[in-house]
């Protein structure tokens, strides 16, 4: 018997989150009240379909919520999702929830939520992970894609080669003799949108993704090896006033960042003056080339374009970058526009449903699994999992270890030490490892570990 | 379209099928008969040429296949199995022309249960056993068994499985493609066990209780015999064959939920209700009519009525009487029981009583808002509104289905066949019947259909198991487009 989840909701975080855990040898049963969205689940993934409100206990009946071990509610309507978790709750106590909240009136009451009500297990607000990741790329100089790993002590982070680095064209195994002392793991390579878990003798290339661990302490010097350096940042624009754009000024308040934000709907502009002190409320269009010259935009160090329009975003970003602005970060929710980030110039990408994504999977993972995060839209996961006695990779080397064809250990936490592995470093039990892994490895690193990857 | 991925997995299933080979073959050695030599060279053959394939096309690998391919591979390979399953029948002696073994190895697969040979009984036991076999596997459908045993058909599995299961919506009865097959398998296995051990209880010989279950569960109509069920003559064997073939006809996800301890679900079940009142109805109707002017007991016009009303209109096309001697009204509901067919998501074949139910309550909507012009009125079968595009495919299968029947009846009359034969043996083809009215009837067989005549017929099997539009597909020029 596989486990079994039921995911309310086809949209674009449903219909992906799917997609991972029915590779995963899961059960999957997708519903949706939208045929077209259920009609595009069923022709693309492996799972069972449901056509109904996720929010009415016969739907939910149907699917078989009796036996299922979780439920994700993802719709878009928070109170679709809550009505869904409390009819679960009801119908079938045991099983696990966890909802998708989006409004900022219900944070106060996440921990009721989880305590009295639907007892939903966890929360998601991806606005709130998208203002982290967003404030985590600010912090790190030159990182296009970034994640943390045991308590943020140990950093994931994805950088653009450029062709004047002296890692270009470097085979792995003679990075230690150009780099001199300080190590460096290469963990994978994105290069012509296929993400490769590099060996010792693939060359990087410039143009290429890279994506590499680092301690925090290190993190500065070992970005400084592919010529990012940290400039403090100090003014930030935001394009864009609506609940992302509201919750990352606060943020940018509270680190005392010089923020403007622009909105185009006055009203709007209205509510988040009320509620913004230092930051600069400016009503008028991102993409408004009069506007944004009006603001200095060559001075500023980061832009960020966070309408609900994505195309808007696109080229707002690429006019800011024009006309001077150092740094951008735009949102883009439509997967299917990730691969032309790179050729179009679009550095830095922040996307609400991959951090949705991103943080149910973590969720959904708990247990031996500490966290894992979805890298390159979907190709690959970074696994932070706790070595058991039992399984095969403890008490010998990595090399006599023989992994699954694309993934490989990427860090070995021991207590308060981090280790960057090579070939004869040894696992103990108990030692938090970091797992980069494709896809389609995932399933047989489960069966490494030797442990079902529990789920909550 | 990738057709080294097509290639590749029709590769993989004639390998798998070559296999399957191994049962008949253990059977002709147990009987030490002449059928040891043909199956075995065919079995070479059919793995050798798997092999070839594969290591032809062996980069073909896919991650999701399109629907369109998943209908490519599915007609493609039943065409494959045909042709490969027709070898033993042509090494054999007692098949002359290739034409006659494709036409005895398709009509096997596509549970059609049409024959060519006069004298069954004069054919080996591993040959017998193996026509009976290739029904079994036909009738549950080879590419659902391939989606519930090979692994590497578990992600384009949908595809596939949509393509060959005969339903206007398939079932999906677990998350998994690969379960949901399996889960069909068993339960056909396990009622077809059933079958055999009343059979045996009923006293007859292993080899024939085996090869007539293998014949009755898939709604095939294949016999061991010359005379088919008539041979036998018990009213207990009629008794268990009228059960079991009605156990056939019926959708498998009901057998499913039925085992899983829900007793009422065949009740509930608004197609299987009409199904088995259709059976019902035309039982009492055919019964009366044959009381007196054919049979003189009320209880023996009830029991070869109910058979054959049966064997029909599940599509077996068993036979314990020649009912062209029968009453013409009979006759007619029997040529009419071949149109209607048995449940989807049967082994049965027809146009399926799921169809004919839906587009009697369309009929009857045109009427009602007629009546009534502003009303509000979707079609509802089990409580729950059909979606359009349903209804579309629907009406669309009927049109397709009449339109093909004409047609191929109109050509096989030019091909110099009368006019009662024409019509019932196209009938009979694409409805996957078998036996027919006039040259084909119950007591004749297909072998005088003229060489021409009988590749049409090959091909109208195949439509009516693979229901239409996966092989009609094939020759619209729109799909070779790139």
């Amino acid at each position: 018997m596989y486990l079994k989840i039921i995911i309310v909701g086809a949209g674009e975080v449903g219909f992906h989150i799917a997609s991972h855990l029915a590779l995963e040898n899961k059960d999957v049963v997708v519903l949706d009240n939208n045929p077209e969205a259920i009609r595009r689940v069923s022709d693309h993934l492996d799972v069972q379909v449901v056509t109904g409100s996720g929010s009415s206990p016969v739907v939910l009946e149907e699917a078989g919520i009796q036996d299922a071990e979780i439920i994700l509610a993802v719709t878009n309507s928070d109170e679709t999702n809550l009505v869904a978790c409390l009819v679960a709750n009801i119908i079938s106590p045991s099983t696990k929830k966890l909802a998708r909240v989006r409004n900022a009136d219900f944070d106060a009451y996440h921990g009721h939520f989880r305590e009295v009500a639907p007892h939903i297990d966890t929360i998601i607000n991806p606005d709130i992970e998208v203002v982290k990741t967003i404030h985590r790329m600010m912090s790190v100089p030159g990182a296009v894609d970034i994640g943390e790993f045991a308590d943020g002590r140990l950093k994931f982070v994805g950088v653009n080669l450029e062709n004047d680095s002296q890692l270009a064209g470097a085979r792995l195994l003679d990075l230690p003799q150009i780099i001199g002392k300080a190590r460096l793991l290469i963990a994978a390579v994105v290069r012509e949108d296929e993400l490769i878990i590099p060996r010792g003798k693939d060359r990087l290339k410039s143009g290429d993704l890279v994506y590499f661990i680092s301690e925090e302490d290190k993190l500065l010097d070992t970005l400084s090896l592919f010529n990012k350096f940290e400039q403090p940042l100090k003014r930030a624009l935001v394009i864009g006033g609506g609940r992302i754009g509201y919750r990352l000024a606060r943020l940018l308040e509270e680190h005392s960042i010089y923020c403007k934000i622009i909105e185009r709907n006055p009203d709007r502009c209205t509510y988040l003056a009320e509620r913004l002190n230092k930051t600069i409320v400016l009503s008028g269009d991102g993409s408004d080339q009069g506007l944004l010259s009006e603001e200095n935009i060559q001075d500023m160090d980061v832009v960020i374009t966070l309408t609900s329009d994505e195309e808007t975003n696109i080229l707002a970003s690429l006019l800011a970058k024009r006309m001077g602005a150092r740094k951008t970060i735009t949102r883009i929710s439509k997967f299917s526009y990730f691969p032309l980030t790179n050729a179009i110039g679009i550095e830095q990408v922040v996307s609400p449903r991959l951090s949705a994504i991103n943080s149910i999977l973590q969720h959904v993972r708990k247990g031996k699994v500490l966290s894992a995060i979805s890298i390159k839209g979907e190709q690959a996961e970074v696994i932070e999992a706790v070595a058991l006695e039992t399984s095969d990779i403890v008490e010998k080397p990595l090399r006599e270890i023989s992994f699954p064809k694309g993934a490989m250990v990427a860090g070995i936490i021991r207590k308060d030490t981090i280790v960057v592995p090579t070939g004869e470093s040894i696992i103990q039990p108990d030692d938090r490892v970091i797992i980069f892994a494709r896809k389609e490895a995932i399933p047989k690193i489960e069966k490494i570990l030797s442990v079902k990857l529990e789920y909550f | 379209m990738r057709w080294r991925y097509i290639l590749h997995t029709i590769a993989i299933m004639c390998l798998f099928f070559g296999l399957t080979m191994m049962l008949p073959l253990v059977v002709g050695l147990y009987y030490r008969d002449q059928s040891v030599a043909p199956l075995l060279k065919s079995m070479a053959i059919t793995v050798f040429s798997g092999l070839a394939l594969h290591f032809l096309f062996r980069s073909g690998k896919a991650e999701v296949i399109s629907q369109r391919e998943g209908m490519a591979i599915v007609a493609i390979g039943w065409t494959a199995v045909g042709l490969f399953g027709a070898l033993p029948f042509y090494f054999d002696s007692g098949f002359e022309r290739f034409v006659d073994a494709v036409f005895e190895s398709v009509s096997g697969f596509t549970t059609t249960g049409a024959s060519i040979l006069t004298n069954i009984e004069g054919v080996s036991k591993g040959l017998l056993f193996w026509r009976s076999f290739i029904q079994w596997l036909g009738g549950m459908g080879i590419i659902v068994l391939s989606v519930a045993i090979l692994p590497f058909l578990g992600v384009g599995g949908m595809q596939l499985y949509k393509a060959e299961v005969p339903s206007p919506v398939p079932d999906k009865l677990k998350p998994r493609i690969r379960d949901t097959a399996m889960i069909l398998w068993k339960v056909y296995a396990l009622i077809s066990l059933a079958q055999t051990a009343l059979l045996l209880l009923g006293g007859m010989s292993l080899f024939d209780a085996v090869c007539h279950t293998f014949t009755t569960m898939p709604t095939g109509g294949f016999s061991t015999k010359n005379a088919s069920i008539a041979h036998f003559d018990s009213v207990y064997f009629d008794c268990v064959f009228i059960f079991f073939m009605l156990m056939a006809g019926i959708n498998f996800s009901l057998h499913y939920q039925f085992l899983r301890g829900k007793p009422l679900v065949f009740w509930q079940d608004s197609e299987c209700r009409f199904f088995l009142g259709a059976v019902l109805v035309l039982t009492v109707v055919v019964s009366i009519n044959l009381y007196g002017s054919v049979y003189t007991g009320i209880g023996s016009a009830l029991r070869y009525g109910a058979f054959q009303v049966v064997s029909i209109i599940t599509t077996t096309g068993f036979a314990t009487a020649d009912y062209e001697l029968w009453p013409a009204m009979t006759q007619l509901i029997l040529l009419l029981c071949m149109f209607i067919g048995a449940s989807a998501g049967s082994t049965g074949g027809g146009m399926k009583c799921l169809r004919i139910m839906l587009c009697f309550k369309y009929c009857y909507r045109e009427l009602f808002n007629l009546i009534h012009p502003h009303a509000v009125s979707p079609i509802k079968i089990g409580g729950k509104s059909v979606p359009d595009d349903v209804m579309r495919s629907v009406v669309g299968f009927l049109a397709l289905y009449m339109g093909l029947f004409a047609i191929s009846s109109v050509a096989l009359a030019g091909l110099g066949v009368d006019f009662t034969t024409s019509f019932a043996a196209i009938a009979a083809s694409i409805g996957n019947i078998g036996p027919g009215f006039g040259m084909v009837g119950p007591v004749d067989n297909y072998a005088r259909i003229p060489y021409m005549g009988k590749w049409l017929l090959i091909w109208c099997m195949l439509l009516g198991r693979l229901e239409i539009f996966t092989v009609i597909i094939l020759v619209v020029p729109e799909f070779w487009r790139k």
